[in-house]
């Protein structure tokens, strides 16, 4: 038994330890990859008209109404994602913008005066030009 | 113990809110953003009431569409005849400067073009795609109605052309700008950062780091790239993606070629950064028009004409154009941008 015990103490570091540790690597590497250039957001604030109407976590599955000049706007938060599903607007800017989903990123309904803004832990820049 | 207290202590102080005050309003028909750093609470919304107090006025002043504004009056009287009119020093000194500006720019920024603008449908809060009347557009485009038809003489104005109309929708947010500007560091403020529908100018610093913009991608949800926007310096960003129509797949956006009466083709976006200087604001505004507006050959020849060094294009196929300068003073967001460096 202590001889085993010695065994393992001092044995050399075998092909499994080898395949571990380039395995841990490259999650590292994958990781640093995926999410380090653009950190994915955890919060959501929307502002309807000069107000701050809530600051909420992207993770939960929500569907909110929100009134603005022109109407309800219906916004969706699913698996760390926020859009404008519907908005009473003409033009439907809002609603094309899409899914966002990394801290930073902006949808706005003008007409409808209401905005969606994802915060992260380090907001990437204080302010955006379009 | 009394070290681990110290130390304590020193993170619940960094832990802190930092000293920055943020407002949002709908203003100008669009977004106006105000950051202060640095200031007490009072203060600081004090200075933003007067700013937006200011931006209030400006828009009923300017307003394009409605009949009762200083400058739709004007834009009366031009269409009946050539008599002067008596306008404010502030409009008139707008005037003589935007008419400088379309000199500078051989009439690609041109704000007498009202009534093309209105033909496109884009003089409207909500507009939607319209049936495009070419007979309408060419009737414009010939009529030619240019800056250099308005006689200015002590604050009188009348215009030898009545097909032109003004609207200043490519001057005012940078006007806009400058005065803000003026009135917080009048208001003793020395950090701020003011953004108007995507046009923003920079005052100091947010605390020990400057103020940081996002570029917006013209045709994804996000942020391109990040500038740091240094004391004084402006931005400003010209787009197909900011009013526009789609018709038949075609993409109709409201900046317009004077020279075809048509909206302006192969270009996304052009965006200037423009150093400190009494018109930042306004050049933040302007100056990416003409280069916007110019074919391809003619963007780095118009950007010239209007001083400005630091640009990026982003062409209809998605390839981006920047110079030395601006490409130093970048940090891009997206992965492995199709980058083109012009050199200074």
């Amino acid at each position: 038994m202590k001889a085993l015990f010695s065994q393992f103490k001092f044995s050399r570091i075998l092909i499994g330890d080898w395949i571990l540790f380039f395995a841990a690597l490259l999650l590292v590497i994958f990781l640093f990859k995926t999410y380090w250039h653009i950190e994915s957001a955890t919060k959501l604030q929307i502002r309807q008209g000069d107000k701050i109407y809530a600051t909420l976590s992207l993770n939960q599955s929500r569907t909110l109404l929100i009134h603005g000049p022109l109407g309800d706007s219906k916004i969706s938060i699913q698996n760390g994602q926020v859009r404008f599903v519907s908005s009473p607007c003409r033009n439907q800017y809002c609603v094309h913008q899409g899914w966002l989903k990394h801290s930073g990123q902006v949808a706005i309904c003008l007409p409808n005066q209401i905005s969606l803004e994802l915060l992260g832990a380090d907001k990437p820049f204080d302010s955006l030009n379009y | 113990m009394r070290i681990f207290a110290c130390m304590l202590a020193i993170l619940l102080v960094s832990c802190g809110r930092e000293p920055l005050v943020q407002t949002q309003s709908y203003l100008f028909g669009t977004l106006v953003d105000i950051s202060i750093y640095g200031e007490s609470e009072t203060k600081a919304h004090q200075a933003i009431s007067q700013v937006l107090q200011n931006f209030q006025r400006l828009h009923h002043q300017l307003h394009a569409w409605k009949p009762d504004s200083e400058l739709s009056q004007l834009n009366q009287s031009f269409a009946v005849g050539n008599t002067p009119v008596k306008v404010t020093p502030e409009l008139s000194k707008m005037l003589i400067q935007a008419s400088e500006l379309s000199r500078q720019s051989d009439g690609l920024f041109n704000p007498a073009l009202g009534h093309l603008i209105n033909a496109w449908g884009f003089q409207r809060d909500e507009f939607t795609p319209v049936e495009i009347n070419d007979a309408d557009i060419q009737k414009w485009v010939k009529a030619k109605p240019a800056m250099s038809d308005i006689v200015i003489k002590d604050e009188m104005v009348y215009s030898t052309n009545p097909a032109v109309k003004l609207d200043l929708g490519g001057y005012a947010k940078g006007y806009a700008l400058d005065q803000a500007a003026k009135i917080l560091r009048d208001q003793g403020i020395e950090n701020a950062l003011v953004n108007i529908g995507g046009n923003i100018i920079a005052l100091g610093r947010h605390g020990d780091k400057p103020w940081r913009i996002g570029i917006q991608h013209p045709r994804l949800a996000t942020p391109m790239a990040m500038v740091e926007l240094l004391d004084g310096w402006a931005v400003g960003t010209s787009g197909d993606y900011q009013r526009y129509f789609e018709l038949n797949g075609q993409r109709y956006c409201h900046i317009l070629d004077p020279r075809t009466g048509y909206p302006a083709q192969g270009t996304q976006a052009v965006t200037v950064l423009i150093p400190p200087g009494e018109n930042a604001g306004v050049m933040s505004d302007v100056a990416s028009k003409p280069i916007f507006i110019s074919g391809e050959n003619a963007k780095a020849e118009a950007a010239k004409k209007m001083n400005v060094a630091f640009y990026l294009i982003v062409s209809a196929q998605g390839k981006v154009t920047v110079t030395e300068g601006m490409s130093k003073r970048l940090n891009w967001l997206i992965k492995n941008p199709d980058l083109k460096v012009l050199p200074d």
